[in-house]
């Protein structure tokens, strides 16, 4: 008979959830605090991504259809104006434009912003300038022809400002990748910190069943057996954890669309567009396991027989 | 079967539990080992089954030297001996069925197995009706004859056992003492510790004796009456 077989029996897994189910039953207060740190953890780090899985998708909405704002001076003449749109109607690229009068431009901000509306109302003279607003074919944008007729449109008299939305649309991207990178970095520590409270809830159910896992030794259980239940138990409570976060953000997220979105359309409607696609949701899933794994890996591998 | 070589094994520099021990036990043997307490028996067993090395000396078990054994090699091999300890060591928290049944998913046999064996074996010891109790609901001998059971389930080819008649009452110590005799005589080499002379002498078998870690005297077996046959636990084998 060899003294070596280490293909596992075949009723070992069901054993393996069995028994880290009981434990996880039995000592429920340690395994919520595990599961709160996870779920602690990786809400985090799907708030992170959901803000920004949103402006990502804005981002990807605007950059369809590039524009060209072109802010005139308060006190631009009608003659200036009228010049500015013949130059405008002349080039064929700022063609498509439309006039946004000082009126249509508080219109429209007290439309988006409905709480600050009072505040510029108390301001007493409107301070929003006109505007001709351009519609420009994003790959024409960024091509030098493009750059000197902007560059012969800022020259133009009557004209405060001339602003490119692929510019903060690349001040946007970066800003996505930010909020990314925080989150994963603050999900990662948290989440560092989850795996180390679930080593430790894994420790005191090892030492709370030091003497069962001696008998399982001398009787001839592998360390492999052992331990598979430790290991279960803390992959399941990283997914209960992972489980219970997504809940709670997918909760936020209709509140947050039911309640705040209507109001303030603008903001609130970009950051309660859409909810997190299923890979990043596998990814929270696999994100929380992992964590319980790693934890529950560090304690058990502290584990062994003690030489005599 | 069971060789200790010249086995010394000292826990620190005044306290020597076996000191040059040097026996042999063929396959197939009946032995007991007795002694005063505090003689090495315990400490013997322990080598035996591995829970600790030797500080000098050699113990083969089954061909296998323990001492040059991987880690990794010593769960199989420890399901080759069927030790019955002097504390039971049962699981408190798991049903008599559920302590017989974990040895066999340790051993891999599938779970539709495990009622039948499991049943076979308290059966050997009249324990079937204690089937769904807790280690802690039943008497000293009752736990005692469930640990003999467990020891003999996947019938080893080594039965150890220390003291396993201590808590039990004559009638019942002959009826664990004839268990022991039917696994032997099913193959299995049995080596039982305890300090009952009486029960030593009545069964005839061979006998090593320590006193203070040193083996003071060897008896051999006397000419035993005719063996009884048919299976352990009524599941053949």
């Amino acid at each position: 008979m060899p003294l070596r077989d280490d293909t596992l029996p075949k009723n070992t897994i069901s054993y393996f959830f069995r028994e880290a189910m009981r434990r996880m039953w039995v000592s429920k207060r340690t395994t919520f605090v595990a599961v709160a740190m996870i779920a602690i953890a990786l809400l985090i780090v799907g708030s992170f991504l959901l803000v920004a899985e949103n402006l990502g998708r804005a981002v990807a909405r605007a950059e369809g259809k590039s524009r060209v704002d072109i802010y005139l001076n308060v006190d631009a003449t009608p003659s200036q104006i009228a010049a500015i749109d013949a130059w405008l109607a002349a080039h064929r690229d700022f063609a498509g434009r439309r006039f946004v009068s000082k009126e249509a431009a508080l219109a429209r901000f007290r439309q988006s912003f409905t709480n600050l509306s009072e505040i510029v109302g108390q301001l007493g003279e409107n301070p929003f300038p006109a505007s001709f607003e351009c519609e420009v074919a994003p790959a024409l944008a960024q091509t030098p022809a493009f750059a000197g007729q902007a560059a012969e449109l800022r020259g133009l008299d009557g004209i405060e400002q001339v602003q490119f939305d692929w510019e903060w649309i690349e001040k946007l991207k970066k800003l996505i990748n930010l909020v990314n990178l925080a989150g994963l970095v603050a999900g990662g520590l948290l989440a560092v910190a989850a795996a180390f409270t679930i080593a430790n809830v894994i420790r005191l159910t090892m030492m709370l069943y030091r003497e069962e896992i001696d008998i399982m030794r001398l009787v001839g259980a592998t360390e492999r057996m052992i331990r598979g239940p430790f290991i279960i138990e803390g992959i399941l409570q990283g997914l209960i954890g992972a489980v219970v976060a997504i809940a709670i953000l997918f909760a936020a997220f209709l509140a947050g669309r039911h309640f705040l979105a209507p109001r303030d359309s603008l903001l609130w409607g970009f950051l309660f567009n859409t909810f997190l696609p299923w890979q990043k949701l596998l990814a929270l899933l696999a994100g929380g396991m992992l964590a319980g794994y790693l934890g529950s890996w560090l304690s058990v591998r502290e584990s062994g027989e003690e030489k005599a | 079967m069971i060789h200790f070589y010249h086995v010394t094994k000292r826990f620190d520099a005044y306290s020597t539990a076996l000191h040059d021990v040097t026996f042999h036990i063929e396959k197939g043997e009946f032995v007991f080992l007795t002694g005063a307490s505090g003689a090495g028996k315990s400490t013997l067993l322990k080598l035996i089954l591995r829970q600790m090395q030797p500080t000098e000396g050699q113990v083969v078990v089954n061909g296998r030297n323990l001492k040059a054994m991987k880690r990794s090699q010593l769960p199989f091999f420890r399901r080759e001996i069927g030790m019955v300890f002097q504390d039971f060591k049962l699981i408190e928290r798991m049903t008599v069925f559920e302590n017989l049944s974990f040895i066999l998913t340790v051993l891999g046999l599938p779970p539709r197995e495990h009622k039948k064996r499991v049943y076979g074996a308290l059966r050997a010891v009249s324990l079937h009706h204690k089937l769904n109790a807790y280690p802690l609901q039943l008497s000293g001998g009752e736990q005692q004859r469930i640990a003999i059971a467990r020891a003999l389930i996947n019938d080893p080819l080594v039965i150890v056992a220390d003291e396993p008649t201590g808590n039990l009452d004559p009638d019942l110590t002959q009826e664990i003492v004839q268990i022991f005799a039917e696994a032997n005589l099913r193959g299995s080499t049995v080596l039982i510790a305890t300090h009952d002379r009486e029960l030593i002498e009545q069964s005839g078998r061979r006998v090593i004796t320590l006193d203070h870690g040193r083996i003071t005297d060897e008896k051999a077996a006397t000419p035993q009456r005719a063996p009884r046959t048919g299976p352990l636990f009524g599941i053949g084998g």
